[in-house]
């Protein structure tokens, strides 16, 4: 059994370290799709939080509830509304993106973006007022003023990102519902170790397993330095 | 141009209480004036209304005898006075960096804004604590920081509210000489106060905020009059 585990663990290795073209290129298909649509929604999202945290409106109640409502939505009910949406009869069907890195990213930012706008909503929600106010009356611009509460709010902000980004990586019933998890064009590092594993082909489940759980290691570490050096300020 | 800021007809309501109002108060460059009033009297209500930060419930607040926006700038108030907080509020970073945060660096040549902030530096006596981190700085380092950081911007008009509360005498001593400078500079300064002392004794108008109106006179109430006052902190 030990002996199994070992080998398993060596040919795992080996796929990641030989540059396997198949395992490659299924990592690249993850984070070319991720990154694509994290970057996307990433501005919107933030503005759309700092307008939540920052502004009070008919209905900002009812918004912010369905966005946090949103964030706790499966990726498999995502991935069945992104499916309708894409499907030749839907309403974005004439795109013809279903099985395409296109409706992938569709998907993931419909996953991405109410993590993104709930997380920001409450970084901002923390600021203290006093910052925007200080740097607008020193005769900072609106934008600058802004930027510099973004820069007061980098650890928050940075914690949003980086729990949007995960949460798509790692997901996999969008991806498999919306690409249909087609080898080198749609299938990325989740629906990749499904199939392996039901298919029975451990070293190349393990091998991308291996690369979500270096990814793991390095934003968890990431975090925890950052929320080292953020202490609570007294005034 | 003279600088300018003008309230007129002014009325502020917190909820459903009336906190004052006036039909017209004036604040211009050369300007030294003592604003008085107990505690939750509207004094910092009032500054933040001059400085643009919040809106009157009626009244406006114009602005005369500054450098015209670019076009695509909104035309707001924010800018034209320097509004500094009971309890400063310093940008995350160390010392150096809240100083040079607002620096002026169109008006003024590279050797000029060194000579300004090593100025700034001296007179605020943060010398050996450029490197720090600013939230590390006690109270009063902590305000002498806020001013030496106003003061580099060369303002207009400054608004200090109770500038030297919880401070020690050491502390005091060197913002009152911080003060001075810009007096002499010819920058409008609007201090505020609930009691006398040292720092009003500069001022040559003085605005009661008493039974929900604001009153203007010249008649400064004297320094050794208040004696029997101990100084404490206004929240």
């Amino acid at each position: 059994m030990n002996e199994g585990w070992l080998a398993l663990m060596q040919q795992a290795f080996s796929l990641l370290l030989s540059l396997d073209p198949d395992v490659w290129s299924i990592i690249s298909v993850s984070f070319s799709v991720s990154f694509a649509a994290l970057i996307i929604t990433l501005i919107p999202s933030i503005v759309l939080g700092f307008f939540l945290a920052s502004y009070q409106f008919p209905g900002r109640w009812f918004v912010t509830n369905i966005v946090q409502t949103l964030q706790s939505i499966p990726t498999v009910v995502i991935g069945l509304l992104a499916y309708l949406l894409l499907t030749r009869n839907g309403p974005l069907g004439d795109l013809r993106w279903l099985f395409t890195q296109e409706g992938m990213i569709l998907g993931q930012m419909m996953i991405c973006a109410p993590v993104l706008i709930a997380l920001s909503q409450a970084a901002f929600s923390s600021i203290d007022k006093r910052a925007y106010e200080t740097s607008r009356t020193l005769g900072a611009s609106w934008q600058r003023a802004i930027w510099t509460v973004c820069r007061e709010l980098r650890v928050p902000l940075l914690l949003a990102v980086i729990a949007a980004f995960s949460r798509i990586l790692t997901e996999v019933g969008c991806s498999m519902m919306v690409g249909g998890n087609i080898l080198h064009h749609t299938r990325n590092i989740p629906t990749a170790i499904a199939l392996e594993t039901s298919k029975g082909d451990f070293a190349q489940a393990i091998a991308l397993g291996l690369v979500l759980l270096i990814l793991a290691i390095v934003i968890n570490f990431a975090i925890g330095s950052l929320r080292g050096k953020a202490m609570p300020r007294s005034q | 141009m003279t600088a300018k800021l003008t309230a007129k007809n002014v009325s502020i309501n917190f909820k459903e209480r009336k906190l004052f109002e006036f039909d017209n108060l004036s604040f211009c460059e050369g300007d030294v004036i003592y604003l008085q009033g107990d505690n939750g009297s509207g004094k910092s209500t009032l500054m933040k209304l001059i400085a643009g930060i919040i809106k009157p419930n009626s009244g406006d607040v114009i602005a005369t005898g500054f450098a015209p926006k670019k076009w695509w700038q909104s035309n707001s108030l924010l800018g034209k006075a320097v509004y500094l907080h009971q309890h400063a509020y310093l940008f995350d970073g160390s010392v150096e960096y809240n100083l040079r945060y607002a620096l002026p660096k169109t008006r003024f040549s590279p050797q000029e804004l060194q000579a300004r902030v090593a100025q700034a530096i001296e007179s605020a006596q943060l010398g050996s604590l450029l490197k720090s981190d600013a939230t590390d700085l006690s109270g009063g380092e902590r305000q002498r920081l806020a001013i030496a950081r106003a003061w580099i911007t060369q303002p207009k008009l400054l608004m200090l509210d109770e500038p030297i509360s919880n401070m020690d005498k050491q502390s005091q001593k060197l913002v009152l000489a911080m003060i001075n400078i810009l007096k002499q500079e010819g920058t409008g300064l609007l201090i505020s106060s609930h009691q006398t002392c040292g720092l009003t004794a500069l001022c040559q108008k003085h605005w009661h905020i008493s039974e929900q109106k604001v009153v203007e006179s010249s008649h400064i109430p004297s320094f050794e009059q208040s004696q029997e006052f101990h100084y404490v902190s206004a929240n």
